[in-house]
């Protein structure tokens, strides 16, 4: 069975159709790189999948179970299994990096705080914020809030996590330590979907590459053959052309 | 003709003077705590709430922000007896002041709820807030923060606008003053001295304020 099934799905915005007979399986464990160009609709199917923009037609199932995103409590449930990571953080800038990471676990899913901590302080240090704890967002660089983000999401403990261009806004040497974090949770069997621009970053922790363009996806397969071998001419266009920057 | 200054004459009457100023501060919270209840509750209300009951936030506040306080304070005190209403001068110049408050709070919370972050509520949509939980978690303390330099104006303001009670012969800080003018004719003198305690009043408000919002929100407010 598939961790996550999407079939024909179609979302607009207002009477802009922004995507269109999108399907995708994920597997267990599969890291999915989606790329393309701006205004693809690569962050529109992660604010579909996570409930943010109903879909308008179409199917999304977690292993196996349609998802109807018109039901709130279908919703929430889903959000217990999906996490996602958005691209300009969203920090609470009214918390700390502690509190921001033990909120929704500790207020929302009512987990005890001390259980709480001890994982979000560990999950800190292992992304090299160990000793940030007590700062505030806005005390932090962007890699160092990116990772934030990140830390707050695995404490929601989510079996799918979403990453929409989590190192767009990064320094290059940032980039490493989240691409480092990413990296290790895929080797820990995390599903992920992962939305970004860096194609040798993608081309080495995907499983499956998704090339978009005009709202519909044009081509899917291996890293090997999204980079080396593409068959469609618009994938081709794309790949040679951000390959060469 | 000439004035010839003797505070020596109303030291006597300082005592009096101070438990003046503590009616005073006990007017200025409870009237601003009101408000301060009423207006985050019609800011929620503007802001989130259906549009039949903003609209009836909306007249409050353009009611209430647009008649002289005196007035209503009269309305309350004077009118209400008609209607079986009585209230002592202390409770109307209370409530009065409370929903005077309440009306600019709600004005004020309100441009902080405006300046909500939507991508924080994105944010926490998404890890399974609730609607109220948002509100309560992510927008309220960031509009603590925002907002809490204009209460604290705010709150000078209230605490400065309770010497209107003098007007229905409630014992504060003016009246007080008033009294004790009657018996002793000192004006220059006492009103001066009366107006030095409103100055010590609302400086150990806002000092004490911007040290709490530091301490709470971390809101930087220029102490003078
Ligand atoms: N809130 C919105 N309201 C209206 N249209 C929107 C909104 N957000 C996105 N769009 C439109 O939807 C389309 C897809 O946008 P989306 O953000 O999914 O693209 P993307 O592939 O993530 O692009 P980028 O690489 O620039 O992030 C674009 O044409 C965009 O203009
Ligand atoms: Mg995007």
């Amino acid at each position: 069975m598939h961790h996550l099934d999407i079939a024909g799905l179609e979302a607009r915005y207002g009477e802009h159709t922004v995507l269109s007979g999108i399907d995708l399986t994920v597997g267990r464990a599969d890291v999915i790189g989606l790329i393309g160009p701006s205004g693809s609709g690569k962050s529109t199917i992660l604010r579909v999948l996570m409930g943010l923009l109903p879909p308008v037609a179409g199917m999304v199932k977690l292993d196996g179970e349609g998802v109807n995103y018109a039901d709130a409590t279908q919703v929430r449930r889903l959000r217990d299994r999906i996490a996602i990571v958005f691209q300009q953080y969203n920090l609470f800038q009214n918390m700390s990096v502690l509190e921001n990471v033990c909120v929704a676990p500790v207020k929302i899913k009512k987990r005890p705080r001390k259980e709480v901590e001890e994982e979000a302080r560990a999950l800190l240090a292992k992304v090299g914020l160990g000793d940030k704890l007590k700062r505030y967002p806005d005390e932090l660089s962007g890699g160092q809030q990116q990772r934030v983000a990140i830390v707050r999401a695995l404490a929601l403990h989510p079996e799918i996590l979403l990453l929409d261009e989590v190192t767009a806004a990064l320094d290059p040497e940032l980039v490493s330590e989240v691409l480092d974090t990413i990296r290790l949770l895929a080797k820990e069997g995390m599903t992920m979907l992962i939305v970004s621009h860096e194609m040798a970053f993608i081309r080495e922790v995907a499983s499956r590459v998704v090339f978009m363009a005009g709202g519909k996806i044009v081509e899917t397969g291996a890293p090997a053959q999204i980079f080396d071998a593409p068959e469609h001419a618009r994938t081709r266009d794309f790949v040679s052309k951000i390959l060469r920057h | 003709m000439s004035y010839t200054l003797q505070f020596g004459q109303i030291w006597p009457f300082l005592p009096r003077l101070l438990e003046g100023a503590v009616v005073s501060l006990q007017i200025a919270v409870l009237a601003f705590c009101g408000g301060l209840l009423i207006g985050t509750a019609c800011a929620g209300v503007k802001s989130f709430g259906p549009r039949w009951l903003a609209r009836i936030v909306g007249a409050y506040v353009v009611f209430f922000t647009n008649t002289p306080q005196l007035v209503q304070i009269y309305f309350l005190y004077f009118a209400l007896p008609d209607m079986g209403i009585l209230l002592s001068s202390f409770m109307a110049v209370v409530i009065g002041m409370t929903l005077n408050a309440g009306a600019y709070l709600t004005e004020i919370q309100r441009a902080g709820f405006e300046s909500r972050r939507a991508s924080e509520m994105e944010a926490a949509e998404v890890m399974g807030f609730s609607r109220l939980q948002q509100i309560r978690y992510v927008i309220l303390p960031h509009v603590a923060k925002v907002l809490f330099p204009p209460l604290s104006n705010q709150f000078i303001i209230v605490t400065l606008g309770t010497s209107m009670a003098a007007v229905f012969g409630v014992e504060e800080l003016t009246g007080e003053a008033f009294n004790i003018n009657a018996q002793t004719f000192r004006s220059i003198e006492i009103f001066s001295v009366t107006a030095g305690i409103y100055v010590v009043l609302t400086l150990a408000a806002s000092v004490g304020l911007a040290l709490l919002g530091r301490v709470l929100f971390r809101a930087r407010t220029e102490l003078i």
